[in-house]
């Protein structure tokens, strides 16, 4: 069968940029990842006449925020240029959508970047103790339901009660993220190693889940360019080629059969992705899933196939996906233990690793590697909606 | 500095006549005329044809009864508004849909998923009535 995508497309160049950086704004953040990707890429700005900005909004986009778009504050002579919103999920989309952009024509190099100012902005809250979503549409505000993880936690609690998965099983995975993350030294948690019986005794915040269960905040920035494979092969890095990129959503099944409490909308995303990559779960030597909080790991170590459904806290015991276990999952330290940029963090370790430029942490013969994303609109009264999956390839 | 309020409810258009009923204390879903099939927000009946803007479709008073099908136990604040340890659950309604509100009348840690709740409506003087379940109490046989 003919594959649109497989090996046509590459990642050439990366932008990567996690921190604290309050001294900047979200767009200079997002202007600077672009630059250094262009610059790891070998381009000259003057070459780059694509661009996506990335925006990790539950919706459709933000409105502006600022008074200029990142392609004219770096003086690229851009033809294509718009904005994807998509959270969790809008590197993989605009993946797909750069792609059929080169294919047509209408650019050469197509840059992609996301900014980020969470950790900056997190500072106000922390004054005035309100930590709410302030987003119009979302259900729970009245009730308390006031941030993400509030209705996330209801995924931990509904895989505890239909599988009789134990707390345990979400601190493993919270540890062994940790420790790979003590072998990268970009990882925000780097130098601070944790043990499940630290994790054991930390405080409940929104039970079951304690802050060990979240996600960081950071600022920073991330970026990457894509090309064809054709023009990929004179450039300064080793390319990285897409595979295959597949997409599901909740509504697939829809909320009433609640099914998606202990699943996510992993199916049709991995075969779509995975059909097109030519590929099966055992040929995957690598993989970054999406951990906004720990019980996403756990779902998607059975979605995927690494082990059956409801075996996943068996699958995650006794280090199962730290170092040197059973699958190399999250090697960066992921958002629990490297840095939030969405998905973008797991494209990031995926282009890290292809290029064998993983250091302490390089996954040996690094061939095939896998990014997933989740997110996008939140369904009522609390449940993400997508599910996205990208394949990487390193030959 | 003023102690901030518990947030309003985002109340959108389409959401708005339940938000009606809740006022008169009424806990109404969305049924289909056609078919009888509940839901909860709005929505087109998805087992059959739809009549335009989903004319098939009104809001009607439900049971107000359910079961605990998720929970969590906030035990540190998010909002100064909200007195710590409280429960916020996912409630499957009898008539089928999920609902996200509070488990009130009951000690946190005495909240199981399955426990039978139903309907309170409680007044805030900032937001209005609000929709909270409690502890279903079973009519003696």
């Amino acid at each position: 069968m003919e594959k649109f995508l497989k090996k046509k497309f590459a990642i050439v160049g990366l932008g990567l940029i996690p921190g604290r950086f309050p001294e900047h704004t979200q767009r200079t953040l997002q202007a600077e990842a672009a630059h250094l990707a262009i610059e790891d890429a070998g381009l000259k700005p003057s070459q780059v006449n694509g661009a996506i900005d990335l925006q990790l909004a539950p919706g459709s986009g933000t409105p502006p925020v600022e008074t200029d778009a990142f392609p004219r504050i770096l003086g690229l002579p851009t033809r294509m240029f718009f904005q994807i919103g998509r959270g969790g999920t809008a590197g993989i989309m605009g993946i797909m959508a750069a792609s059929k952009f080169l294919e047509v024509g209408m650019a050469d190099y197509v840059v992609l970047s996301y900014g980020a100012k969470d950790w900056s902005r997190s500072r106000g809250p922390q004054k005035t103790g309100i930590r709410s979503i302030e987003k119009a549409g979302h259900w729970g505000k009245p009730f308390g339901d006031m941030a993400a993880v509030s209705h996330h936690t209801f995924f931990a609690s509904r895989h505890m009660h239909e599988y009789g998965t134990r707390p345990e099983a979400f601190g493993e995975i919270a540890v062994a993220q940790r420790a790979w993350a003590q072998l990268n030294p970009q990882a925000q948690m780097y130098g601070r190693p944790l043990t499940l019986d630290d994790y054991m005794n930390s405080p409940m915040v929104i039970d079951p889940y304690r802050t060990l269960d979240m996600c960081l905040i950071n600022d920073g920035g991330m970026a990457f360019v894509l090309t064809t494979a054709e023009r990929a092969r004179d450039l300064r890095k080793k390319p990285v080629y897409v595979y295959g990129v597949g997409t599901g959503e909740a509504m697939e099944r829809l909320w009433w059969e609640k099914a998606n409490y202990t699943q996510l909308a992993v199916q049709s995303a991995k075969e779509i992705a995975f059909r097109e990559a030519d590929i099966s779960i055992e040929d995957v030597d690598f993989a970054g899933l999406y951990d906004c909080f720990t019980a996403e790991v756990l779902f998607q170590v059975e979605d995927y196939g690494w082990c059956r459904k409801g075996e996943g806290g068996d699958f995650v015991a006794n280090g199962g996906i730290g170092p040197g276990g059973k699958a190399n999952i999250n090697t960066s330290g992921g958002l629990l233990s490297a840095y939030y940029f969405g998905e973008l963090t797991h494209i990031a370790e995926a282009i890290t690793q292809l290029r064998g430029e993983a250091g302490a942490r390089q996954v040996k013969d690094a061939r095939i590697g896998m990014a997933t994303g989740h997110g996008g609109e939140i369904l009522a009264p609390g449940m993400c909606s997508t599910h996205a999956t990208l394949v990487l390839g390193r030959d | 500095m003023s102690v901030p309020t518990r947030p309003k409810p985002n109340i959108t258009e389409s959401i708005r006549p339940f938000w009606d009923g809740v006022a008169e204390k009424k806990f109404l879903l969305m049924r289909c005329q056609t078919c009888s099939a509940w839901y909860w927000p709005a929505a087109y009946c998805r087992f059959h044809e739809n009549k335009p803007f989903y004319g098939n479709m009104r809001w009607e008073e439900a049971s107000g009864r359910g079961m605990v099908f998720a929970f969590n136990i906030h035990r540190r604040p998010m909002h100064p508004a909200f007195e710590v340890p409280y429960v916020y659950a996912l409630i499957e309604l009898d008539e089928g849909p999920m609902f996200g509100t509070n488990i009130v009348d009951c000690a946190p840690d005495d909240v199981r998923i399955g426990m039978p709740v139903e309907i309170t409506f409680r007044e805030f003087e900032e937001t209005g009535v609000l929709p909270q379940f409690r502890p279903f109490a079973c009519e003696a046989v």
